[in-house]
């Protein structure tokens, strides 16, 4: 949850970045034009000197913006990685249930693509077989892992990854095993 | 487990969307609806200007994809592209998400070649004047740069649909902003 907070708030810096960035382009290049106007009108000036240093600063405007936006823009990959880097652990831990449940190459693919979300349709898309095969392999994964639904195959995994009750929670926790 | 997962739907960043797209807007506007002798069309030229402008500056700073060193001009990758996307079954997949391909990069550096002819002839039109020797030869390159950018543009869209059937990958909504919730960067 913190995590596409976080995401999603460096998004909104990004597009606000992005507005600004272009407002400040078009002021600078709609200044330069007009500053070149009076630069033809009326001859070199002490006005030009001062327009020209006005220009330099648009732009070193811009510049820095720019870079600040790529910066935001590196950092939100990052977060990305970091989210992926956690799964891999997690996955390893997956992986183990998975061989300790001997499941079968294909029925660890559609294990894991239904942990991670993907619906029957989706899963049989991405495989490129039948939806009833997928729906097959998921019994037979179910069976496995002593699961009757998706929702009993997720919880195993957030079981382990939980240890043991969270400090604070023992009643809750105790309440939810009865609930089961 | 990877493996088999379809290729990521990368995005572009929202400098390059934007700046693209009022690109486009102005310069087709520019081109068809807006009279040339009014306030108007010499303002959208600004702007299509200015957008070019700060894409040439975030082609230096900015995003890895977006930078300029990621899709440097090459008359030979280029070539080897265009045979590529000819030969039917040949296309590769995976490199088209890097950036543009080397056969799209040098119509893009075509495009703002011709986007910085058409508004800086303006720009002389707009300060001399047509009666002015200046004005006269910048009226004539105006419109000769003009109908070239935008027969180019029709070309790069010819090039944009064809390589999204080949590649598979639709490369108009890269270019935009919907899914962006799902993947990419930003
Ligand atoms: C006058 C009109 C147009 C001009 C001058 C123009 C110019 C450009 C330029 C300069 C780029 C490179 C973008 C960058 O790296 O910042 C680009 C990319 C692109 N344009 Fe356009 N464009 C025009 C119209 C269109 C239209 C109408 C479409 C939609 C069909 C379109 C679709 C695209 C796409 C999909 C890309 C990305 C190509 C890739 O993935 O390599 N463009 N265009
Ligand atoms: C960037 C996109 C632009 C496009 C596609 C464009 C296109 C055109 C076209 C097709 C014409 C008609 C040419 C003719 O038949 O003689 C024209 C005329 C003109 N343009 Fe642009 N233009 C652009 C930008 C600009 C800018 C930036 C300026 C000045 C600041 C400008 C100033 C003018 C003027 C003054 C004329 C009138 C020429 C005449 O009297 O025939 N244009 N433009």
């Amino acid at each position: 949850m913190g995590d596409t907070d976080s995401k999603a708030r460096l998004r909104r810096r990004v597009y606000g970045l992005a507005a600004v960035l272009v407002l400040q382009s078009v002021c600078a290049v709609f200044f330069v034009g007009d500053a070149i106007r009076d630069l033809h009108f009326s001859g070199l000036s002490g006005h030009d000197v001062l327009e020209a240093a006005v220009a330099v600063a648009l732009v070193s405007g811009i510049v820095f913006g720019a870079i600040e936006m790529r910066r935001t823009i590196e950092q939100a990959g990052r977060a990305e990685e970091a989210v992926t880097i956690a799964s891999g652990a997690l996955g390893t831990m997956i992986g183990e249930h998975f061989k300790h449940w001997q499941l079968t190459g294909a029925e660890a693919n559609v294990a894991m693509l239904a942990i991670k979300g993907f619906e029957i349709a989706e899963i049989a898309e991405i495989r490129r077989t039948a939806a009833s095969t997928v729906r097959a392999q998921l019994t037979r994964i179910y069976a496995k892992a002593g699961v009757t639904s998706r929702s009993q195959l997720v919880s195993l995994f957030i079981d382990d990854l939980l240890g043991g009750p969270l400090p604070g929670m023992e009643a809750t926790e105790e309440t939810s095993s009865a609930e089961r | 487990m990877d493996g088999s997962r379809p290729v990521p739907l990368r995005l572009w960043d929202p400098v390059v969307c934007i700046t693209h797209w009022t690109v486009a807007v102005c310069v087709l506007l520019n081109f068809t609806v807006v009279s040339e002798h009014s306030e108007l069309h010499e303002w959208l030229g600004y702007v299509a200007l200015a957008m070019v402008v700060l894409r040439m500056i975030w082609g230096v700073v900015g995003a890895r994809r977006a930078r300029f060193s990621s899709f440097p001009p090459s008359l030979t990758a280029a070539r080897d592209r265009a045979r590529t996307m000819l030969s039917p079954g040949r296309h590769g997949h995976g490199e088209a998400n890097r950036s543009h391909n080397p056969l799209g990069a040098l119509m893009v550096y075509g495009l703002w070649g011709m986007l910085f002819a058409v508004a800086g002839t303006g720009i002389l039109l707009e300060n001399f004047g047509e009666a002015s020797q200046i004005g006269e030869v910048a009226e004539e390159v105006h419109e000769v740069t003009a109908n070239l950018l935008v027969l180019m543009a029709a070309l790069h869209v010819g090039g944009v649909l064809l390589e999204s059937r080949l590649s598979g990958i639709n490369l108009i909504r890269q270019m935009t902003w919907s899914r962006r919730g799902k993947s990419g960067p930003v």
